[in-house]
């Protein structure tokens, strides 16, 4: 019996919670005036992300009056029920606009849906959804950010030119393989040593992460030693890739290239230990995306996908700065 | 009568309810958008995975085990179903039903080695943990696994009512877990092998068939609950639920479900899976960076259990 009371206690309290609620959601749609745009990222553990995140707060205080900005995180990359559940929590507190770096280019297709029918502006960045489940879930959602295919290409032909032994192989650390992003940036290493008729021998997902890219490069130099290069589809992977390679023994001796231009990989070139990065300009990424989410909420642009631009980071490029 | 089970109930719930509405009351201070219908529904169709998993939980715990692959159950359940519905075309019921016969067995593999072997179930269900991760990658060639509105249905509101499906077959676990719990025979010998497995067994009563269907109904629930995250996602991911053992744990305990076995209650398990999603989604309409999420999540879940181990002591001194 006590049960059944306790039952109606807590329906009594989630019924409680219903009723006053039309009131207080029109005030706040008239109470203030600014939209609200929600940030919604991936982990913000990773300073990749976390630089995003600042970049777009930066942004938000010297925009202070054109819109308000909530930003949240995962835990890990990985916790994509977690970014779900953070679109149906942004669509419930009303925001006006959803700007996301989806952990699963699939996944948060159906969930952003939801989000656009309930009359939410959505921008998608950093890594794009899925052109299928797009098609298959009849929507539209227009990807501001860079071309990672291309990115990644540039940084394969800068190692390839300086890969001068005789028939070099390198190995590819990707990242996460069922994110877009990792599948780009795979293919732009795989069309650069293609091009320059380099082989890869190895080509194993670290999961983005730093501590498994470690694990996996030092099994990977342990089993084929010939290795010249490691090709790593991001910064953090390109760290722990160093870590292998120094207690391999063989520092000076493998390149390793990454992707992301971090802070950490910057100190890295300049000590010789990796040789380049792209630099997509992190920080921008968000206010790019934040930018186009205004736009569209004001009337203007038509939603389009907008390419953001990816440079070429090395030990001249920074020397220079 | 009544009055003495109202204080009976307010005793045993009070201190947890309390928690959770004064949450609830801060968010609802600290933001103006929390306290209204869209959050609080979409609180409670966020909570199904986690409920169906903290059913079992509590059960596993209260005959003083501990069942760490729950997690991984869930993405091994999701899995099946989601190859099932995807790729075979399966229909929805009969994925489910391999789903949860699937990570029903898994659950009936711990209880059993860990029951017939005496092996403590920490290390048999953390093995677990790791297999059942594997075969999920298997199954699914560690590709996430986009099925769509064939299973999106199960987790999105009814019209009319706002509730999901996933959340009233949730609801009906907690009911049916609790009722199994205090008004069945195998209910009373759950706690009386938790409380002292030896006077169970001197009283000529085999524990080990109970202690390894608890293990089962586990299972079970995980593939309820994977069903739960399938339908949310619209996907089966095989990176789902890592870690999500910790959270039902946490759950549970906040619910004052004891580690040490003998003691819990299903609806204080849920009551703590609430105080945990009001959490997560007030911190997360309010902004707290992701550092202070972290923070506060711990030190809520600490004082809610102290808050119960006060209440606790302040009810078997009066």
């Amino acid at each position: 019996m006590k049960n059944i009371l306790s039952l109606c206690l807590i329906a009594l309290l989630i019924g409680c919670g219903s009723k006053p609620t039309s009131s207080p959601s029109a005030d706040s749609d008239t109470a203030s005036s600014k939209p609200r745009v929600a940030l919604i990222m991936k982990s913000l553990a990773n300073e990749f992300f976390s630089t995003m995140a600042k970049g777009a707060q930066q942004h938000q205080s010297e925009h202070a009056d054109d819109y308000e900005l909530v930003v949240n995180g995962i835990k890990d990359e990985r916790d994509l029920s977690r970014q779900v559940a953070l679109v149906e929590e942004m669509v419930a507190s009303g925001v006006d606009a959803i700007v996301i770096a989806p952990a699963d280019s699939k996944a948060l297709v159906p969930a952003l849906r939801r989000a656009k029918q309930a009359g939410i502006v959505v921008v998608n960045i950093d890594n794009q959804l899925d052109q299928d489940v797009l098609e298959m879930e009849e929507v539209s959602i227009p990807f501001v950010g860079p071309d990672n295919l291309a990115g990644a290409k540039k940084v394969g032909d800068y190692l390839a030119e300086s890969l001068t032994g005789s028939s070099p192989q390198v190995a590819v650390l990707e990242g996460i393989r069922t994110s877009f992003n990792a599948q780009q940036r795979r293919k732009g290493f795989e069309a650069a040593m293609e091009e320059a008729g380099i082989p890869i021998i190895d080509s194993q997902s670290a999961e983005w992460e730093m501590s498994k890219a470690n694990t996996i490069a030092s099994s990977m130099l342990s089993e084929h030693p010939d290795i010249a290069a490691i090709l790593c589809a991001n910064d953090s992977m390109a760290l722990g890739a160093i870590a292998a390679v120094k207690s391999a023994g063989r520092s000076g001796d493998v390149q390793i290239v990454g992707f992301d231009n971090i802070t950490a990989i910057q100190n890295a070139i300049g000590e010789g230990k990796v040789l380049a990065t792209a630099d997509q300009h992190g920080d921008q990424l968000a206010v790019f995306g934040i930018e186009a989410a205004l736009k569209e909420i004001h009337g203007e642009g038509a939603g389009n996908d907008i390419e953001t631009p990816v440079d070429l980071v090395t030990a001249e490029s920074l020397s220079k700065k | 009568m009544t009055n003495s089970r109202w204080t009976q109930s307010l005793l045993q719930y009070g201190g947890l309810l309390a928690v959770l509405v004064l949450l609830i009351f801060i968010f609802s201070v600290s933001s103006e958008n929390f306290f209204q219908t869209s959050t609080l529904v979409t609180i409670a169709n966020q909570v199904p995975d986690l409920t169906f998993l903290a059913v079992g939980m509590t059960l596993v715990l209260i005959v003083g085990g501990i069942d760490l692959s729950v997690g991984s159950l869930l993405a091994l359940s999701s899995a099946v179903l989601g190859v099932l519905m995807a790729h075979r075309g399966w229909s929805i019921w009969p994925s489910l039903g391999v789903a949860m016969l699937v990570s029903g067995v898994g659950g009936m593999i711990n209880g059993s080695l860990s029951v017939g072997f005496r092996i403590p179930s920490f290390i048999v269900t953390l093995g677990m943990l790791e297999m059942a991760r594997g075969a999920t990658k298997v199954v699914t060639d560690s590709q996430s696994v986009y099925i769509g509105s064939r299973v999106e249905w199960f987790g999105q509101p009814l019209p009319g009512i706002l509730l999901s499906p996933a959340f009233l077959t949730a609801v009906l676990a907690v009911i049916i877990g609790q009722f199994v719990l205090t008004r069945t025979v195998f209910g009373r010998y759950c706690v009386a092998i938790g409380t002292n497995a030896e006077a169970v067994r001197m009283s000529g009563i085999r524990s080990a068939p109970y202690s390894i269907a608890v293990f089962g109904i586990s299972g079970l629930m995980c593939g309820l609950a994977g069903l739960a995250q399938t339908s949310r996602l619209s996907t089966a991911d095989p990176n789902g639920a890592i870690g999500m053992e910790l959270a039902a744990i946490a759950a549970c305990v906040i619910g004052g479900t004891s580690l040490m076995g003998g003691r819990g209650s299903v609806i204080s398990s849920f009551i703590g899976v609430l105080i945990i999603q009001v959490l997560r989604t007030g911190l997360a309409q309010i902004g707290v960076s992701d550092a202070n999420k972290q923070i506060i999540t711990g030190l809520v879940i600490v004082v809610a259990v102290m808050l119960d181990a006060v209440r606790s002591h302040w009810g078997k001194s009066k």
